[in-house]
């Protein structure tokens, strides 16, 4: 996973959750159907994708699928 | 016109079947990812559940009937009541073991009582309460002396264990981890010479009027489900919004129905949804009532439904001093119930 385009591809793919780029930006209450449990699946999507463990405590701090990513790159 | 006797609840009495299971044996055995054991720290609370059924093979040690004759043995036992002293015995559940015979009444023949009413409601977190009301009014009425009140669920039909948790809905994998099986049990009593806190208020109400339902529990017999039919769902995101608000109502409502300050108040009980939601909900009663002491037990039971404030009364009444109040708060979110009991120890 390299870019953003990747990601929201993810998200599509392991949480059958479409979002645009401005959504990937926006506050998770901000997006129809977000909630904790695809968090989960999310972070555990992330980390077959980049082939590192991603800190669930970490995820705890993003506001934003942004923040997901930019943490997710960080720990590439 | 005489007025009606005072209800006392003379002895309460329960069942956490099995080990307490934690989260890391939870998530292990769902197979679920290792962060989920964070997810579940964070956003759920909950420490331990109990089940009446082995997590390994699945197969069910404690059936409801099983956990109910616990919870009601004991609560007789520390009324010290013979089984042939209940005039009356009423439960609730939303997990019965059989639909007919009803699990009250197969309870009350493990139990040895006969030749009463007994009564089974089908109902979720307010069950406790509904069945503490209707038990109190029968027993107003003067026909009886000693009640016999359960309230009992049961995971065990809606869990698959080998079934891939990221398959199941949000709400239901919510619930895969925040609920838990018990039974508890209290003995009511109108006689004049029993002892124990009096049951000053009991209370439900449905507050359903258009709202769609919170919490839906499915169920199928010889027809097939409905492949696009969920076995289970809860809208958790409703849940999160109107559970603290109702709760507040419910406390604001039984204090000014006592005519009690919110100084006089020693504990309160709140909902037991899960340790985040019921910690929220408890900082949100502790601005009406600052002084009273929270008694919960989720983070220890997990969220039993039926037997939740049983659970609670049973670790109250031995912090009950003579003079001391309590009231209990729950909200069923199925078609969206609000209870509460209000008690106190005179002394």
């Amino acid at each position: 996973m390299t870019s953003i385009e990747d990601f929201i591809g993810l998200i599509d793919e392991e949480l059958g959750l479409q979002v645009t780029a401005e959504q990937v930006e926006a506050t998770f209450d901000q997006i129809p159907d977000w909630d904790s449990v695809k968090l989960l699946w999310l972070a555990t999507a992330l980390e077959k994708a980049i082939g590192r463990p991603v800190r669930f405590a970490d995820l705890l701090e993003a506001t934003s699928l942004g923040d997901v990513y930019r943490l997710a790159v960080a720990t590439v | 016109m005489a007025s009606p006797p005072e209800i006392r609840i003379r002895s309460v009495g329960t069942e956490l079947p099995g080990p307490p299971v934690d989260n890391d044996a939870l998530v292990r055995r769902l197979r679920m990812p290792s962060q989920a054991k964070d997810w579940i720290e964070a956003f759920i609370g909950t420490r331990t559940r109990h089940f009446g059924f082995d997590l390994e093979t699945g197969e069910v040690n404690d059936s409801l009937t099983d956990m109910g004759e616990a919870a009601g043995r004991r609560a007789l036992k520390a009324a010290g009541a013979e089984p042939g002293q209940i005039d009356l015995l009423v439960m609730g559940t939303s997990t019965p073991d059989t639909l007919l015979p009803t699990t009250a009444s197969q309870i009350a023949d493990r139990l040895g009582i006969d030749s009463v009413p007994v009564y089974q409601l089908q109902s979720g977190c307010t069950g406790a309460m509904q069945a503490m009301a209707v038990a109190s009014q029968l027993l107003r009425g003067g026909g009886y002396r000693n009640a016999l009140v359960l309230g009992a669920d049961t995971t065990a039909k809606y869990f698959d264990l080998d079934a891939p948790v990221k398959s199941l809905n949000s709400g239901a994998q919510v619930a895969t981890v925040m609920f838990g099986d018990a039974a508890g049990a209290t003995v009511l009593s109108a006689d004049p010479d029993a002892t124990g806190p009096v049951l000053r208020s009991v209370f439900s109400r449905l507050v359903g009027l258009n709202r769609a339902p919170g919490h839906t529990m499915n169920w199928y017999a010889a027809t097939k489900p409905d492949p696009d039919e969920d076995i289970a769902g809860e809208d958790y995101k409703a849940i999160e919004q109107l559970v603290p608000q109702m709760s507040v109502e419910i406390l604001d409502e039984l204090l000014a129905e006592q005519s009690w300050k919110a100084e006089e108040l020693d504990y309160v009980l709140p909902p037991q949804l899960s340790g985040v939601m019921t910690g929220k909900i408890a900082r949100l009663l502790a601005q009406t009532v600052p002084g009273a002491q929270e008694v919960s037990c989720v983070l220890d039971t997990g969220n039993t439904a039926n037997a939740l404030p049983f659970l609670q009364l049973e670790l109250l009444l031995p912090m009950l001093r003579p003079g001391q109040r309590a009231v209990a708060v729950s909200v069923e979110s199925s078609k969206w119930i609000k209870a509460g009991f209000a008690l106190e120890l005179e002394g």
